[in-house]
């Protein structure tokens, strides 16, 4: 009697695993002013590669077909090194390169030009500071006074990230221990952190909400659960969020610093001076 | 000077003692099987850690059926963060250095450039021995970690700094045995590519001239070359990673935060990714040769553009040592640096596609036999035509922003390096097999083993570079940790279920070799009627390899030639044909 109610999730079943194993993926939901040009780059690659390649199967699949020794036909002795055969590889060696590899670059350097290396500046830019550890995210915020690697910098909760919606965030970082890469999916960036040197990058979050940040660099065996958070919200909850966080105001006493009683394993006063971009 | 005296030097000191003739043997076709059968080892070593891998990636922390238990009791039959950090980083550092390198550079590298010039044995035939026997030595410190207490490498095959050295948190010294196996192994590597590279210069057969070599010689030959360049620069670096994995001192170890000690662990990067680009290439050489010159014996055809294909194959090799940023543009490089590397590295497109279609022109006008090597040839066109298509996103400094470390490079470089380079050793398995061992491999068997390969490797692959696009990033114990990656547990179990039946088709290709070797009866000797000298020996060759000097008088790919009317071919030294020719 319950037969067919079997056979239905047992078909269900099948679907969802067909669905799973043929259908393609999306990225993550892109939530940041500028991952539309990571995801146009990749599309128009996707979109040129996939006709050469398309190109490259027909070819292959009609010469199996058409010159099968079954046929009996015999090949032609040609050693393909007459000077019309070596410009006509040459010429399609190039025609690939000028259709695909230059497109690609120029694509590429102006999208470097005009955002991922062109560092927002100015009153309006959140600078954060993030230190990794083995296996955990450490941010920072200038506080008050708009200066790093002072008291009234501001220390959240491991892990979490807080930053306004529409706003430029220029992120500074190094590392505690080993190298780590600070990785939001959702924002389509990813930089390393490295002890002994600073890295940077910067975003703006176009979208409320929470977000995965994740580290994209091998750092241990914690890696797989070195995992963050970044909330965006609007100007008012971040500004609200920035004063439940600030620091009491310091005894001279730093030991008793960290009203949180979060032991992360590394001094309070981690942070550095920022360093100006050129 | 030295080929003839060298040759009948050879023939006195010979004598037929077992440790002489099977172990401690000079004879460059010995040491070529005893590198294959290492390689053939570790590759099946490589690959069941690869579908340990892919259990946990698939059914996270779920116990491993049936061996689980016994290997892990302790945690209930589940491997653990740990072990799995361990398996990928002995993963990728057996099938590079321990699988691929002795399997085509080792074995096919020692078996076929003598045999193919027209040489008696490599030039220096006592070095070719102890080189094989420092890879077996450093074959042994690798696995000697394995009885650690606390395990083995576990900082990924590149060991970054400072993960790797004793700051980096990794317990015990099984990243040290690392070092010293891969600086050993470098040894080997470098002592095998000195004699290829003066094997290849100084005992050519008189009129094989460098424009008459097998494509396979000139692959092999520019891989030697690379390995003699750049694997020093790579042991330098795993020296001083060493010392400061031992000695204390501070190479690659930069101190806490922006400040501190001198070292620079991007200085280890560097000098890595130098060696590791060239590398990659240094693999996929001798696949690039080898299927150029069997496409041409199954389609019965010349080698279309045969000096176009081996200039291409140099021109990558010389631009191949320019590119090794690209994988470090998410270190923070200079602009200036990131756009450079991203140029140079696009430039290789021009020479890989002229080669590509060359390959493409071979089959043109043929009269193509689907032998099982000819179709693992044809599977490379596939694999690596997808394989260097792919590399563009990594190459495009924006794209690789967001697909940097993610499982998307680990489809592309697995196409690259695990597909091509497989179906490569496998069509050079199956097509110098009557060669290597006197009889030819099962050619049913062959065929299953083409097409069950060919399909489950695709979806594996291709479906890995998905993942990637949708975020995962690679090296993660446990992908379901992250929201975002939720969605794909889906897929990643069928990669999963691909990836075994893969694993399945190799034990078919093992047993074929067995079963093939055990057999007794000898196939003739020259079964796919090719051109080149290997064929004109009978097996089992005698050391020293020809009777008299082979004197050369055409090149390689002699099919199908209208001025010959009993047969469709002409050997590399037939000297009544050319008198034919002549008249």
């Amino acid at each position: 009697m319950n037969k067919p109610r079997v056979m239905r999730q047992l078909s269900n079943r099948w679907k969802t695993m067909i669905h799973a194993g043929i259908w393609f993926k999306d990225p993550p939901k892109d939530v940041s002013l500028d991952g539309y040009r990571i995801d146009s780059v990749i599309q128009y690659t996707d979109l040129v590669i996939g006709i050469y390649f398309g190109i490259v199967v027909v070819a292959l699949i009609y010469f199996i077909y058409a010159y099968r020794s079954s046929l009996g036909n015999g090949a032609v002795y040609d050693h393909g090194d007459k000077k019309k055969n070596v410009i006509v590889t040459g010429g399609l060696g190039l025609l690939v390169f000028c259709s695909v590899d230059v497109v690609i670059e120029t694509i590429a350097f102006r999208d470097l030009r005009e955002a991922f290396w062109n560092f927002p500046k100015g009153e309006n830019v959140l600078r954060i500071e993030v230190l990794p550890q083995q296996f955990a995210w450490n941010f920072r915020y200038a506080g008050p006074d708009n200066e790093f690697g002072t008291s009234d910098d501001i220390i959240p909760t491991q892990n979490h990230m807080h930053i306004p919606e529409n706003t430029p965030v220029v992120v500074q970082m190094a590392s505690w221990d080993v190298i780590h890469s600070f990785y939001l999916p959702n924002f389509r960036i990813k930089q390393d952190a490295t002890p002994g040197m600073i890295t940077a990058l910067w975003f703006q979050a176009t979208q409320r909400g929470v977000f995965d940040i994740a580290c994209a660099e091998l750092c241990g065996n914690g890696h797989y659960k070195m995992k963050g958070y970044l909330t965006v919200e609007s100007k008012e909850n971040f500004d609200n969020w920035l004063i439940e966080n600030a620091p009491e105001l310091p005894d001279d006493d730093w030991d008793d610093w960290d009203d949180a009683g979060e032991d992360t394993g590394i001094p309070e006063e981690w942070g550095w001076t920022w360093k100006e971009l050129k | 000077m030295g080929m003839d005296m060298e040759g009948t030097k050879i023939m006195k000191i010979h004598k037929d003692s077992f440790w002489s003739k099977h172990i401690f043997s000079e004879d460059h076709k010995t040491i070529g099987k005893q590198f294959f059968w290492l390689g053939l080892f570790f590759l099946f070593f490589g690959g069941a850690l690869a579908m340990l891998l892919r259990w946990q990636l698939g059914y996270p922390e779920q116990p491993v059926p049936i061996i689980g238990k016994w290997m892990w009791p302790d945690d209930g039959g589940i491997i653990n963060p740990d072990i799995f950090n361990q398996m990928f980083t002995m993963h990728g550092t057996i099938m590079i250095f321990w699988a691929i390198t002795p399997l085509l550079i080792g074995a096919f590298g020692n078996f076929l450039i003598p045999l193919q010039i027209g040489a008696p044995d490599m030039a220096f035939p006592k070095l070719n021995m102890i080189s094989f026997w420092t890879m077996f030595l450093a074959s042994l410190v690798l696995l000697s970690s394995y009885m650690l207490p606390l395990g083995t490498a576990s900082g990924g095959w590149t060991s970054y700094p400072p993960l790797s050295s004793p700051a980096g948190g990794i317990p015990g010294l099984g990243q040290t045995i690392w070092t010293i196996a891969l600086i050993l192994m470098g040894a080997a590597t470098m002592m095998g590519a000195i004699n290829y590279i003066t094997t290849v210069v100084r005992l050519r057969a008189p009129g094989m001239f460098y424009f008459k070599m097998p494509l396979s010689v000139w692959g092999l030959f520019l891989a030697s070359i690379l390995n003699a360049v750049f694997v020093p620069v790579i042991a330098a670096g795993l020296v001083m990673l060493l010392l400061d994995q031992t000695i204390g001192t501070e190479f690659f170890i930069a101190g806490r935060l922006a400040s501190g000690d001198p070292g620079d662990p991007l200085l280890f990067q560097h000098v890595f990714w130098i060696f590791g680009h060239p590398e990659v290439y240094i693999l996929i050489l001798p696949v690039w040769g080898i299927t150029s010159d069997l496409l041409s014996v199954f389609s019965r055809k010349p080698a279309y553009g045969y000096k176009v294909t081996a200039i291409a194959m140099s021109t990558v090799v010389a631009l191949s040592s320019l590119v090794w940023g690209h994988h470090m543009y998410t270190t923070g490089m200079s602009p200036l640096l990131g756009k450079s590397f991203m140029f140079l590295t696009l430039l290789i497109s021009i020479p890989s596609s002229m080669f590509f279609l060359n390959w493409l022109g071979t089959l043109w006008r043929g009269s193509i036999h689907f032998d099982t090597p000819m179709l693992f040839a044809m599977g490379v066109i596939w694999v690596f035509g997808l394989g260097g298509l792919t590399g563009l996103y990594n190459a495009t400094v924006t794209a690789d922003i967001y697909l940097h470390d993610t499982m998307f490079v680990v489809g592309h470089f697995h196409y690259t390096l695990a597909a091509s380079v497989m179906f490569g050793s496998f069509a050079a398995i199956y097509f110098w097999f009557p060669k290597m061992f006197g009889r030819a491999l099962d050619p049913f068997i062959g065929k299953v083993h083409f097409w069950g390969s060919f399909i489950t490797i695709n979806y594996v692959f291709f479906n890995m570079m998905v993942t990637g696009y949708a975020g995962q990033h690679r090296r993660i114990y446990n992908p379901t940790e992250y929201d975002f990656l939720k969605p794909l547990s889906g897929l990643n179990e069928w990669i999963t279920i691909f990836a075994f039946f893969l694993g399945i088709f190799q034990f078919l290709f093992l047993l074929n070799i067995l079963w093939t070797i055990s057999r007794s009866k000898l196939c003739e000797k020259n079964p796919w009627k090719a051109t080149t000298l290997e064929w004109t020996v009978n097996y089992p060759i005698p050391h020293g390899n020809f009777d008299e000097v082979p004197i050369i008088y055409y090149g390689p790919h002699e099919y199908s030639r209208p001025d010959i009317k009993d047969k469709d071919w002409l050997g590399q030294n037939e000297l009544m044909e050319v008198k034919k020719w002549q008249m």
